[in-house]
């Protein structure tokens, strides 16, 4: 299956059972769960299905495109439920046969994997889920996210999409993937992942691991949080202050990469993201709590 | 009491993380034990059951209603509660109504222990059907369990290990309605999740017998060791088949056992070319990425390019499982082909360096100041050991190889080949074996169930870097206590006195003390004497628990022990040589002896210096013989021999002398025999502690 026809699957599946279709949020990040649509969806008491795909950029996993399973940016598709239904479970497994997958045949098993981003003071409990040895998806119950008690819990499913393109289609490489098929008046042309990606997966490994100018990285750090800080506590504003939590967050895995950031600091630094970020989810509630009644009068959803 | 029913009571949830499955089963029953003794309620045969899905209790009887109570109470004398015309008084009504009965209800009767005839009523508390109670009390006992990571979901406050999905509760074929955060049970239940796809309808269990056939039936095994025996059983059948055995894990097949509802081993392989990988690395990375077995050929040496992994299935129709498998495998081993590759394009020294970057302990520094210890630790005690310089090469060169692994791709990704990796690199390298063995092996005894590294350049090694460890962390203010190890301290401690304990190297705890605390020196924050206290301390400690793993008898490790426990040579000696005596009836006599010298010695300590001549008596001239001989013999064996010797005429001598005589002189004579008799006596064992 091509990676675009799996993006649509997902997206037509979860788009009729009641969830928005969302859009990448357009700051470097490592995990589709650093999208405001979840940060800020999970948090506060208003339902809030929402799915989307987002680039996931994780510095250190970067190979130069020469390892055929490990790569700097990969796709991630994330969904939010809250609150988390009771057939969430059986959901999933829906979602799974709506790519293809016929479980008369396949093994599925949730192993118990517990996630944490200490990054965003947030954390949940539940599973990786394995289909015949081959982990294809988190599951996670957000217990809380920006230091705060998610109530009611949202269930986040996150899929990853090479890796599940891979394993459906048996490729070997993810770089001989097929991304879609472009059709001219001349022919059809498949496009495949390397051509889109290997080129940019080369020169994003060089930089992380050797070209970021780590002075410059560690200034960004600096100002990034310290711009943050005063968006939040001169202005209240929560979501420009979150964005630039993002960027710090970034920048720190850019430095980590390189390996300049020591073990012994590195739980320092790792809180001075956490701290702005749940400064940011704390004032969002509030805002929330402040502006509920006017919301409620002018008849108004929506978690943000 | 009423007729007993089987109970059955199963939590069905989603996939619980197989760690809690048996504690929080184990705890339930407790919980469910006691509640029913508080309730006067016979619950027997009391059975678990438990899968990634299901956690289940089934008692083969407990009583439909707890059983009527009779009590009888007694009230005022009659004459209070009759007036003369033979009518109810005012207190005798109240006495009737106090206990709801009508007056004509209470008898009179002179109670045992009472002067006259009294008012008497027989109450009858009827039992409560079981049921009620249950109804009642379960709800609190599953929500009162502890869950070490308990997680809330959707709209509700209630925690548990997962979300409750369904509950299935009977006692007898009667369905026992308890409710829990708003689910409420009957008698279904859900079968294997790839088998509700085809099945829309819950699974039926008619009665608590029926539980296993039913849920069997719908594709899941709720018995753990039952799922057990059965994976076994196909991991050696399919090993057999492929002409090779499985390499043997009992965690593994623990962990197999718990993470499936119905167990299916499927037997997939990986491209031969693997197998130039070391096979420990084979090995881990099977086991830690994909939970598999390996096979390895029958004479043991080589794996086989097979694996054996669990399903949660009946079956594998369209070779799906074992092809998705292998797929997954294939990277891994892939990925761990890389690390070896890439690890062995540098000589492993040049990690050396990085090791500078890498914590061991903020106060005691990096693995590279780590290292430097241990070198310089090494070389103490090879010159205390007396190696020849050929081998005092090998153990110095090993000791500076020996952390470089950790800086490898290797090891970063298998923590749990440290140690092994730098051994094969090194192998690879082409060093001396002595040397890689000893790298190799330096974290072992990982365990009390662990072997010792086998050669003698491996023990040394993991010796000096565990006191290193140990003598490091202890200068440094880091000292367990109680439930607080957070460093592993006392395994460590534990290996370093078993190398010694089974090697019988000529070091005491105390030199090892002082070897490491004057290497670590200048990075110790506390002063060294509090630090060697402590340390010999701990030491002592780690021998006694030594002498327990020996399997010594009690009386054995504690006379043996008062008697000195810091030269563990001679420690292991004297326990050897007591333990063959211990049935000896002589032995009983002497410490009875050894006891009556210590009560006698309590008060007046004498110098030991005495003059034989001015003994009088027989007995005493006798002893003193004896004394004689038991001081010229210096083999502990037979120091035993002329202790047990000792026996007779010591009943002797305090049958016929009495010790604390009138006489000045002859008295501080015979208080400075037994005193020599008591130092002697200590070399081997403090009698006085033997029963």
């Amino acid at each position: 299956m091509h990676i675009q026809e799996l993006i649509l699957r997902l997206q037509r599946f979860w788009a009729d059972r009641g969830c928005l279709i969302g859009q990448p949020y357009d700051i470097e990040k490592g995990a589709g769960t650093m999208n405001p649509l979840t940060f800020f969806g999970a948090l506060g008491a208003k339902p809030w299905n929402v799915a989307y795909v987002e680039p996931s950029r994780r510095p250190a996993d970067g190979r130069y495109g020469e390892n055929p399973f490990r790569v700097y940016k990969h796709l991630q598709f994330q969904v939010i439920l809250k609150p988390s239904p009771a057939k969430v479970q059986d959901l999933y497994i829906e979602s799974l046969e709506a790519l293809g997958i016929d479980f008369s045949k396949h093994d599925l098993r949730f192993e118990e994997d517990n996630w944490e981003s200490p990054s965003l003071g947030a954390w949940g409990v539940g599973w990786q889920v394995v289909l015949d040895g081959m982990e294809i998806s988190q599951f996670t119950y957000f217990q809380q996210v920006g230091g705060q008690d998610c109530r009611p819990v949202s269930a986040e499913l996150t899929y990853g999409i090479e890796r599940i393109c891979m394993f459906l289609g048996g490729y070997d490489n993810i770089f001989d993937l097929v991304h879609g098929e472009v059709k001219t008046d001349d022919g059809v042309f498949p496009v495949t992942y390397g051509e889109m990606r290997q080129r940019e997966e080369f020169e994003l490994s060089a930089y992380s691991f050797e070209h970021a100018d780590l002075d410059l990285h560690r200034n960004l750090f600096a100002s990034f949080e310290k711009e943050g800080w005063r968006l939040l506590t001169d202005h209240g504003h929560f979501l420009s202050a979150y964005e630039q939590a993002l960027k710090m967050s970034h920048t720190f895995n850019v430095l980590d990469a390189r390996g300049a950031v020591s073990t012994t600091e590195r739980p320092a630094v790792i809180k001075r993201v956490r701290d702005l970020a749940s400064g940011c989810a704390k004032a969002y509630l509030e805002h929330q709590e402040g502006s509920a009644a006017t919301i409620a009068a002018a008849g108004k959803g929506g978690a943000l | 009491m009423s007729a007993a029913q089987p109970f059955l009571l199963e939590l069905h949830c989603e996939e619980i993380p197989a760690r809690f499955l048996q504690p929080l089963t184990a705890d339930l029953s407790a919980a469910l034990t006691a509640w029913a003794a508080g309730q006067n309620l016979e619950l027997t045969g009391l059975e678990v059951f438990y899968s990634p899905r299901k956690l289940a209790w089934r008692a083969a009887g407990l009583p439909l209603a707890q059983a009527d109570q009779i009590e009888i109470q007694v009230g005022p004398p009659q004459r209070m509660c009759v007036d003369e015309a033979g009518q109810p008084t005012i207190q005798g009504q109240k006495f009737a109504e106090k206990w709801g009965v009508p007056f004509a209800a209470v008898r009179f009767e002179q109670p045992a222990g009472k002067k006259e005839p009294c008012a008497v009523v027989t109450i009858t508390k009827v039992g409560r059907p079981t049921v009620d109670l249950l109804q009642e009390a379960l709800p609190g006992l599953v929500a009162g369990l502890h869950v070490p990571k308990a997680m809330r979901w959707g709209n509700s406050d209630f925690e548990f290990v997962r979300p409750i999905r369904s509950i299935l509760c009977l006692l007898g074929d009667q369905v026992v309605p308890i409710t829990l955060d708003g689910v409420t049970a009957s008698n279904t239940t859900w079968g294997h999740r790839l088998f509700h796809r085809a099945q829309p309808e819950p699974v039926v269990v008619p009665e608590p017998a029926a539980y296993e056939a039913a849920l069997e039936a719908a594709g899941v095994v709720v018995s753990v060791d039952v799922r057990r025996a059965r994976i076994a059983e196909q991991l050696n059948t399919l090993a057999a088949a492929v002409g090779g055995r499985v390499v043997a894990d009992a965690e593994l097949l623990d962990t197999l056992a718990e993470i499936v509802e119905f167990p299916k081993i499927v037997c997939g392989e990986f491209p031969p070319e693997f197998l130039e990988l070391p096979k420990e690395v084979l090995v881990t990375s099977l086991r830690e990425h994909q939970k598999s077995f390996c096979i390895e050929k029958l004479d043991g040496t080589d794996l086989l390019p097979c694996f054996l992994t669990a399903a949660n299935r009946t079956d594998d129709p369209a070779g799906f499982v074992k092809a998705g498998n292998e797929w997954v495998l294939k990277a891994r081993l892939y990925d761990a082909r890389f690390f070896f590759a890439e690890d062995r394009k540098l000589p492993l020294a040049v990690r050396m360096e990085k090791l500078m970057a890498l914590t061991f302990q903020r106060d005691l520094g990096s693995y590279h100041d780590k290292t430097g210890r241990v070198v310089a630790i090494t070389k103490a005690l090879a010159k205390r050991l007396s190696l020849d310089e050929a081998h005092m090469e090998r153990a110095l060169e090993a000791a500076r190889m020996a952390k470089c692994d950790l800086r490898t791709l290797m090891v970063g990704e298998f923590p749990e080949l440290q140690g092994i990796m730098g051994g094969e690199y090194l192998r690879h390298e082409g060093s001396h074996e002595e040397v890689w063995m000893a790298v190799k092996e330096h974290y072992r005894p990982a365990g009390a169930d662990d072997a010792l590294p086998v050669t003698a350049l491996g023990c040394l090694l993991s010796l000096c870097d565990k006191l290193d460890t140990v003598g490091g962390c202890f200068a440094v203010g880091i000292i367990p206590s109680g439930s607080k190890d957070p460093l592993a301290l006392r395994r460590s401690g534990q290996g370093l006195v078993r190398i010694l304990w089974e090697r019988g190297w000529a070091l005491t705890p105390r030199d090892l003390s002082g070897v490491v605390l004057g290497i670590v020196g200048p990075k110790a924050t506390k002063p060294i004497a509090e630090t060697t206290e402590a340390l010999l301390a701990f030491f002592k400690d780690r021998v006694t628990y030594q002498l327990e793993l020996a399997g010594y008898a009690g009386s054995v490790r504690r006379s043996a022990l008062a008697a000195g426990w810091e030269d563990l040579a001679d420690l292991k000696a004297r326990c050897e040589a007591l333990s063959g005596f211990a049935d000896d009836p002589r032995f009983a006599s002497l410490a009875q002896s050894a006891k009556r010298i210590g009560n006698i010695l309590k008060d007046e300590i004498p110098d030991g210096n005495f003059d034989g001549a001015l003994l009088v008596q027989g007995e005493e001239k006798e002893l003193a013989i004896q004394l004689g001989r038991l001081e010229a013999t210096t083999d502990q064996a037979a120091l035993l021999g002329v202790l047990a010797d000792l026996a007779q005429p010591l009943e002797a001598f305090f049958g016929a002398v009495m010790v604390k005589c009138e006489d000045p002189a002859l008295r501080a004579t015979r208080l400075s025999l037994l005193h020599r008799l008591r130092q002697a006596f200590l070399r081997v064992a403090d009698f006085s502690l033997w029963q």
